[in-house]
């Protein structure tokens, strides 16, 4: 369990971080909680660490009116813990799913969105709000919507030669409520299923809009409005109806193969539960209390 | 727009890395602060914190499990929060500021979170303990607010493979509320001598020299910190008071009194370059040292002496000795106590063992010191003790104690034992 030999270099800007990836044999090192037991492992040996971490932009942790900015170099303990991130409800209930204590120490939160594990619970945030990871590479910088960015089982949009500098998440505004649940064997393992929800809700009380993002069903994030599903459901809402639609959605999106752990049906059957649940609770959370 | 927290918002909270390049196969120099020592270590890139903690500062308490970032066996504060020390490369920690449990608290001064886990009887086999305690004090030092997690939860990060999750959770408990502001801090850190046990040594703060050649030092320093192995020992000899001290107080000759010792050079300032070889089942430890004399009281018989010395293993030890010669039953009775501070390899012995091969070399030195005063020579350095017939006592010793011990077996060979490699 020792990393094969590798070059180690922590540079302090933006542009000496692409110049060390310019030859596509380096590997970005932010906290390392997901790359460092892949090395471990010796599942991958990259020539060439570069660690972001010294780079003082990357370390930006900003709430924007309408946005939270979080620097690449931002653990997640950080984000967990800073008054401004409570603009984004959402990351708020995620984070503490995210593997351990321990790990969120070291761990950032664009780490979990670069690295792009189909069962982490960030990227699955990132799609439910339609963040924007932005991405630096020798062509410059460029904007990728989170819906965008997730190409498959740890592939995303970024290339080998391109670092992501920093994602930006929609602050939550009024009537909005979040939802937030997984099943994982023991807390901290990767989530057999998991739902992120975010549903508004108009002065009026009635129903905007209503979006769910799941995780660990398919081999990314998989993003859905469900917007018409839950307005269907009644208001108040029908807990049966509600758990229909969820069983009918459910079906539709969870791919996942079934291993060890379960079956591709057992999944669905996880995943109509926790999206009929996480969706009551953002509706509840939205909705004016008397 | 929500007041930005500087803290938060520049990641100020933690010290700034320096840029740094180290090549495949390179040395990085990397100083930490452990457990209020400042070190500075040489290592490749690819050595994670755990491993130089372990094997460059011989600090063994910080256990390894999976190597991989499951089991948290390898728990300890890196700037204050909990870490896995398996996964942090080194490189990444320069400047960083680090905990592990012999900082928290010593087997005479334990940390109120380690004598709850004692009182919970928060363990089994006591190997996920440092862990267990590291994480527990980043869990009551930075309260997580509300998550909705129970304390079962927020402890899942170290694994017991006993299963005594009760008794550790009680033990939790038991210090969140009786320090409602959070647990005290370390009880153990302060400067010290920190000497790894690696062939490539720490290049700073260390006994030793590149290419393993131990390095004699040229003063002594008080050793500082909770020491190892406390040794006492008091044996009543024949010869008279008079006789006994004259042998002490010749350095020459109570060194050869001293099994598996051999003067080499006398120096000035009342200072003595030395050899000493232990050997125990399959170890034998070769050091190199010095030692000084720093008090001597002829009137009153006493005396104190400093010594250091380091194995070319990078094992190293430190010793306060204090030998007192006073009158009993028509002898004297000679009383030893010595405060031995280990590190590196040798510390992996654990405390029992280093005490009783302590003790065992101090009433062996006791019983040559009465021979050269009586014949009014020393013994042939041949005919004295050997360090292997001293370590079969010492292991004999420590049998026939855990059968007495019964119940109590497990505990004395868990100290007993040698540590995971």
């Amino acid at each position: 369990m020792k990393a094969a030999p590798f070059a180690y270099v922590r540079p302090a800007g933006v542009d000496d971080v692409l110049a060390e990836l310019a030859d596509g044999t380096g590997k970005v090192l932010a906290g390392g909680q997901s790359l460092v037991p892949v090395l471990a492992m010796r599942l991958g040996r990259p020539a060439t660490l570069v660690d972001i971490t010294a780079v003082r932009e990357l370390q930006d942790l900003r709430a924007h009116p309408d946005r939270l900015r979080i620097g690449a170099a931002v653990r997640q303990r950080t984000v967990e813990r800073a008054a401004q991130a409570r603009a984004v409800p959402l990351l708020g209930l995620a984070l503490p799913f995210v593997g351990h204590r321990e790990l969120r120490s070291r761990g950032t939160a664009c780490g979990s969105l670069a690295h792009a594990d189909p069962a982490a619970e960030l990227p699955a945030v990132a799609c439910c709000l339609g963040a924007t990871i932005e991405v630096a590479g020798p062509q410059g910088r460029r904007a990728v919507g989170a819906r965008e960015f997730f190409r498959g089982a740890m592939t995303t949009a970024a290339g080998p030669e391109e670092v992501v500098v920093a994602a930006e998440f929609p602050a939550a505004g009024p009537g909005e409520g979040f939802g937030f649940g997984e099943i994982a064997r023991r807390h901290g393992d990767f989530a057999l299923a998991g739902v992120a929800t975010a549903v508004r809700v108009g002065r009026d009380g009635a129903l905007a809009d209503a979006r769910l993002a799941g995780f660990g069903i398919s081999d990314r994030p998989v993003f859905r409005d469900v917007t018409a599903l839950l307005r269907e459901a009644g208001s108040p809402v029908e807990a049966d109806a509600l758990r229909e639609a969820t069983t009918v959605l459910a079906d539709e999106m969870v791919d996942t193969g079934g291993d060890a752990h379960g079956s591709t049906g057992y999944r669905r059957r996880l995943f109509a539960v926790l999206a009929a649940r996480e969706l009551a609770t953002a509706l509840r959370r939205a909705t004016p209390q008397e | 727009m929500t007041q930005l927290d500087d803290r938060a918002t520049t990641g100020a909270r933690y010290p700034a890395p320096r840029p740094q390049r180290v090549e495949a196969g390179e040395l990085a120099e990397v100083t930490l602060t452990v457990n209020g020592t400042e070190t500075t270590v040489a290592v490749p890139a690819r050595m994670h914190l755990a491993d130089v903690l372990r094997e460059r500062l011989g600090l063994t308490g910080t256990h390894l499990g999976c190597e991989h970032g499951v089991c948290g066996m390898c728990t300890v504060l890196v700037d204050g929060e909990a870490a896995r020390a398996c996964l942090l490369f080194a490189v990444q920690c320069d400047g960083a500021e680090v905990v592990t449990v012999e900082g928290l608290g010593t087997a005479d001064d334990q940390h109120p979170l380690q004598r709850a886990f004692s009182a919970h009887h928060g363990l089994q086999c006591g190997f996920c303990t440092p862990g267990m305690l590291m994480s527990s004090y980043d869990l009551l030092a930075n309260p997580p607010g509300e998550t909705g997690e129970g304390p079962a939860e927020q402890m899942s990060g170290v694994l017991c493979r006993c299963t005594g999750y009760r008794g550790i959770l009680a033990a939790v408990a038991d210090v969140a509320e009786s320090c409602p502001d959070g647990p005290p801090p370390p009880r153990n850190c302060g400067a010290r001598t920190l000497v790894g046990r690696s062939a490539v040594p720490p290049v700073t703060g260390s006994g030793t020299v590149a290419g393993g050649v131990p390095e004699v030092p040229e003063e002594i320093r008080e050793p500082g910190g909770a020491p190892s192995a406390t040794v006492t020992v008091a044996s009543t000899l024949r010869s008279p008071v008079e006789e006994v001290w004259r042998v002490l107080a010749d350095f020459d000759r109570l060194a050869r009194c001293l099994p598996g010792a051999q003067l080499v050079e006398t120096l000035d300032g009342d200072r003595y370059r030395g050899r000493a070889t232990v050997a125990l089942g399959p170890v034998r430890l070769a050091f190199e040292g010095l030692a000084q004399v720093v008090e001597r009281d002829p009137k009153a018989h006493r005396m104190r002496v400093l010594a250091q010395g380091a194995d070319t293993g990078g094992s190293a030890t430190r010793a306060v000795i204090r030998l007192a010669v006073d009158p009993a039953d028509g002898g004297a009775l000679l009383r030893a106590d010595a405060d031995l501070h280990l590190s590196g390899r040798i510390a992996q012995f654990g405390r029992a063992l280093a005490g009783d091969v302590g003790r065992r070399m101090f009433e062996q030195f006791a019983e040559a010191v009465d021979e050269t005063a009586h014949t009014g020579r020393a013994p042939e350095l041949r005919a004295g003790p050997s360090p292997v017939a001293l370590a079969a006592a010492a292991l004999r010793d420590l049998s026939r104690r855990a059968l007495r011990a019964g119940r109590d077996r497990v505990t004395t060979w868990f100290h007993a034992r040698r540590r995971h490699p």
